[in-house]
C-alpha cells in the first residue's frame, strides 16, 4: 500500500498539468455543488422563516365590506362581528371541529408615554390565545392571562420597539413600569420581540378591561379559533363554506357573496406554503443532480483520456511484468487520490465561499417597502451533506475512471506498446 | 534446452489475415548469444515477441526452460516476463516521467521489493553500466545511448536468464552501437546471460556467436559465428 501511494506520488509529481487539470474538474464541480446547495438552503431559510413567522395553525375571521347587495341592504356595507357571532362560532353545531375560540375587540390607535417620551400604539383587546395565534414571541415578561381578564387587569403588553423607544436599554427593564395611555395608566408586564424588519405596534392589552374603558358594545374585531378534522384543502374549502354560510346568515350576507367576511385559514396558507416549499426543494435537488452529473462527465472524460494517453506506459508497465491487477490498481488509486484531494479542496472553498455569502448577501435585507425580507439567511451547507457529496463525486469518478482502467489493464501488452 | 519452438504458427488478423510465421522450428541453449536476421517484414519482431511472451502464437509449442508457455493468463504471463526475462527495445520504452533510477527500480517494485532495497540495487546496476552520474536525470535529458544503457540496467536488474533485444542500435549511431553490443557481449560472456538480437545489421550480428536467418516465415540457414567471420567489414555500414 505504501509502495502504491509512492508510486502514485511521484507520477502525479511528475505529471503536473494532467494532476492540475483533473484535480480542477474534481475541485469545480465540488465547489458548485456547495455553493448551490448553500444558495439553496439560504433562500429555503429565508422563505420558511419569513413565512413561518406569521402563520398560525389557526382561522381568523373578520367583518368585511359586502360586494352584493341582499335582504333589501346595499352593496358596499361593512360588515361588524358582534357577540352572535361567537355563540354561533361555539355553537353545539361546531362541536368537536372548533375549538379554542377568542376574539378581540375593535382597536383604535393610541399614544403610549412615559416619562415624558411618546410612541404610537395601536390598543386592541384580546385574549390570552392571542399570543399564540399572532405568532408573538415574548422578548421579556409574560402575554395577558385569565387572571388579567377576569379582574380587568390594566396591564398591557408592548413591542420591543416601542420599549425601546420609551426606556432605552434591555426590554426587560420596562417590566412594571407604568405607562400612560392618554390619561389611564397601564402597567406593562410583557414585551414581545420585534426587529427592525417588523413594524408590528399593536399593544394588547386585556379583552375585558378594552371592554370597560374603551368599548362598551359587544362589537368584536375578529374571531380566532383551531379547527379539528379538516385536513385536506378540498376539506378546509369546504368548512369555510359552511361556517361562512351562518355568518353570512346572522349579518344578511348574499350567500353568493364572496366578500362581507374574510376568512383567514391558515391551515391551507400552511399547506400551500409547503408546497411551495418542496417545489423549491425539488428544484433545487434536480438543480444539484444535474451539477453532481456534470462533474461526473468530466472526471470521467479526464479519466478516459489520460488513460488512453498513458496506453504506451502501460504497455511497458506490463512488459517488464506488472500484472493486469497492477494496472488496474495504479488508475483507480490513482483517481482516487486525485478526486480525494481535490474534492476536499473544492469542497474547503465551497464552504469558505458560503460563509462569505452569509456575511455578505446573508446579512443584506430587501426593503419591500411594508417589509424588510432578508434574501438568504444562513447560506451554509451542513459538513454532512457537504461530505456526503464529495464522497460520491469521488466514488463517481473512481468509477468512471474504472470502466477504461479495466480496458487498459486488458490489453495485450505488445497492442499497448505499439500505441503511441 | 532453453528455449524450444516446435512448428510455431503466427497469423495477424487485422482485416486481410497474414500469414508471417508459417512453422517456425528453433532452439536456444542456455548461455547462447544469438542474432536474428532477416529482410523487414520477414516476422523478427513477432518472432521475438512471442519469445518474450508480448504476442502469442495459434499453432506450435514453445517451451521455456521446460515450461509450456501457451495460453498463459496475463498474470502469469506477466510474472514470466518479470522473472524470466529482459527487454531492451530500439525505441528504449523508458517511461518518460520517470527518472533513471527509477526506470531501472520498476521491475522491482512489480516484485515487491521495498523501496530502499529496490533503489539500492538500481544504483548498482547503473553504476555498472557506467551511469550513476546520470541515475537522477529523466530520459529526455539523456543521449540515446545513455537511454539504452538504462534500459539494460532495467532489463537486467531482476537477474533474468534471457536478454530480448528487438534491434537495439536501431536508433543509435555506429559509435554507440558498437559500445551496446560490446555491453551485452560481455553481459553473456561474464554472467551467461542467455541473449538474443533481432537486427538488421551484418555488423551487428557478426558480434554474435550465431546468426539465425528467417525468410519468408520460417528458419532459414543458422550460421555458427564463433569466430565473428560473418562479415569482414566494419561493424556498421
Ligand atoms: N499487429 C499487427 N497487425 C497486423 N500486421 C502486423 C502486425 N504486426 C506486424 N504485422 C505485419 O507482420 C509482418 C511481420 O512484421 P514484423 O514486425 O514481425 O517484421 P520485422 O521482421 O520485425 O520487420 P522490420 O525489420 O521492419 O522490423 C509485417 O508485414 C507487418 O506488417
Ligand atoms: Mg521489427
Amino acid at each position: 500500500m505504501r509502495e502504491l501511494f509512492h508510486e502514485i506520488a511521484s507520477t502525479l509529481r511528475n505529471n503536473k498539468l494532467r494532476t492540475a487539470l483533473t484535480g480542477f474538474a474534481v475541485s469545480w464541480g465540488i465547489f458548485l455543488l456547495i455553493c448551490l446547495l448553500g444558495a439553496g438552503n439560504g433562500l429555503m431559510n429565508s422563505f420558511m422563516g419569513n413565512m413561518e413567522d406569521y402563520i398560525s395553525q389557526s382561522i381568523t375571521v373578520e367583518g368585511w365590506r359586502t360586494s352584493k347587495p341582499y335582504a333589501g341592504y346595499q352593496e358596499g356595507r361593512i360588515i361588524q362581528l358582534d357577540q352572535q357571532d361567537i355563540r354561533y362560532t361555539k355553537g353545539t353545531q361546531w362541536e368537536g371541529i372548533i375549538e379554542n375560540v377568542s376574539s378581540s375587540t375593535t382597536s383604535q390607535s393610541a399614544t403610549l408615554s412615559l416619562n415624558g417620551k411618546t410612541v404610537n400604539g395601536w390598543l386592541m383587546g384580546v385574549m390570552p390565545d392571542y399570543m399564540e395565534q399572532q405568532k408573538l414571541k415574548l422578548a421579556a415578561g409574560r402575554f395577558i392571562n385569565p387572571a388579567d381578564i377576569r379582574e380587568n387587569g390594566k396591564v398591557i403588553v408592548i413591542s420591543a420597539a416601542q420599549a425601546k423607544e420609551l426606556l432605552p436599554g434591555e426590554p426587560a427593564g420596562i417590566i412594571g413600569k407604568w405607562i400612560n395611555l392618554g390619561a389611564i395608566p397601564f402597567r406593562v408586564v410583557g414585551v414581545y420581540h420585534t426587529d427592525e424588519r417588523d413594524y408590528r405596534r399593536t399593544t394588547p392589552v386585556p379583552y375585558s378591561t378594552y371592554k370597560v374603558i374603551y368599548d362598551s358594545s359587544d362589537k368584536i374585531e375578529s374571531i380566532t379559533f383551531n379547527v379539528n378534522g379538516p385536513q385536506t384543502l378540498e376539506q378546509h374549502q369546504a368548512f369555510e363554506k359552511a361556517y361562512g354560510s351562518g355568518i353570512k346568515r346572522l349579518h344578511s350576507i348574499a350567500p353568493d357573496d364572496n366578500r362581507g367576511i374574510w376568512i383567514n385559514n391558515g391551515y391551507t396558507d400552511n399547506m400551500q406554503m409547503n408546497k411551495a416549499s418542496r417545489l423549491i426543494r425539488r428544484a433545487l435537488w434536480i438543480l444539484g443532480i444535474l451539477t453532481l452529473i456534470s462533474g461526473i462527465v468530466g472526471v470521467s472524460n479526464i479519466m478516459l483520456i489520460t488513460v488512453k494517453e498513458r496506453t504506451h506506459e502501460f504497455g511497458i508497465r506490463k512488459a517488464i511484468g506488472a500484472r493486469p491487477g497492477e494496472i488496474l490498481k495504479l488508475i483507480i488509486a490513482e483517481s482516487i487520490t486525485i478526486t480525494a484531494i481535490f474534492g476536499y479542496i473544492g469542497m474547503f472553498i465551497g464552504m469558505v465561499a458560503c460563509q462569505i455569502m452569509d456575511k455578505t448577501v446573508g446579512q443584506r435585507a430587501v426593503d419591500l417597502g411594508v417589509e424588510k425580507i432578508q434574501m438568504l439567511v444562513n447560506p451554509t451547507v451542513g459538513l454532512d451533506i457537504a461530505l456526503e457529496a464529495t464522497l460520491l463525486l469521488i466514488i463517481a469518478g473512481t468509477l468512471a475512471g474504472a470502466i477504461p482502467a479495466w480496458k487498459a489493464a486488458r490489453v495485450k501488452p505488445i497492442e499497448a506498446l505499439r500505441a503511441e | 534446452m532453453l528455449i524450444e519452438l516446435k512448428g510455431v504458427h503466427k497469423t495477424y488478423n487485422n482485416g486481410q489475415p497474414l500469414h508471417v510465421l508459417k512453422g517456425i522450428d528453433l532452439n536456444i541453449e542456455k548461455g547462447e548469444f544469438v542474432s536474428i536476421m532477416g529482410a523487414s517484414g520477414s516476422g523478427k519482431s513477432t518472432l521475438l515477441n512471442i519469445l518474450g511472451i508480448l504476442d502469442n502464437y495459434d499453432e506450435g509449442t514453445y517451451h521455456l526452460a521446460g515450461t509450456l508457455i501457451k495460453d498463459l493468463s496475463e498474470r502469469q504471463a506477466a510474472d514470466y516476463r518479470n522473472r524470466m526475462i529482459g527487454f531492451v527495445f530500439q525505441s528504449f520504452n523508458l517511461i518518460s516521467f520517470k527518472t533513471a533510477v527509477e526506470n531501472v527500480e520498476l521491475p522491482l517494485y512489480y516484485q515487491g521489493v521495498s523501496r530502499k532495497e529496490r533503489h539500492a540495487k538500481a544504483m548498482e546496476y547503473l553504476e555498472k553500466l557506467g551511469l550513476t552520474d546520470w541515475s537522477h536525470h529523466f530520459p529526455n535529458e539523456m543521449s540515446g545511448g545513455q537511454k539504452q544503457r538504462v534500459a539494460i540496467a532495467r532489463a537486467l536488474i531482476t537477474q533474468p536468464q534471457i536478454i530480448l533485444a528487438d534491434e537495439p542500435t536501431g536508433a543509435l549511431d555506429s559509435k554507440t552501437s558498437v559500445e551496446v553490443m560490446q555491453l551485452l557481449k560481455r553481459l553473456n560472456q561474464e554472467d551467461g546471460i542467455t541473449i538474443i538480437v533481432v537486427t538488421h545489421e551484418s555488423g551487428v550480428a557478426n558480434e554474435t556467436d550465431k546468426i539465425i536467418h528467417i525468410k519468408d516465415g520460417i528458419i532459414g540457414e543458422i550460421e555458427e559465428n564463433t569466430r565473428h567471420t560473418a562479415w569482414d567489414g566494419p561493424m556498421m555500414k
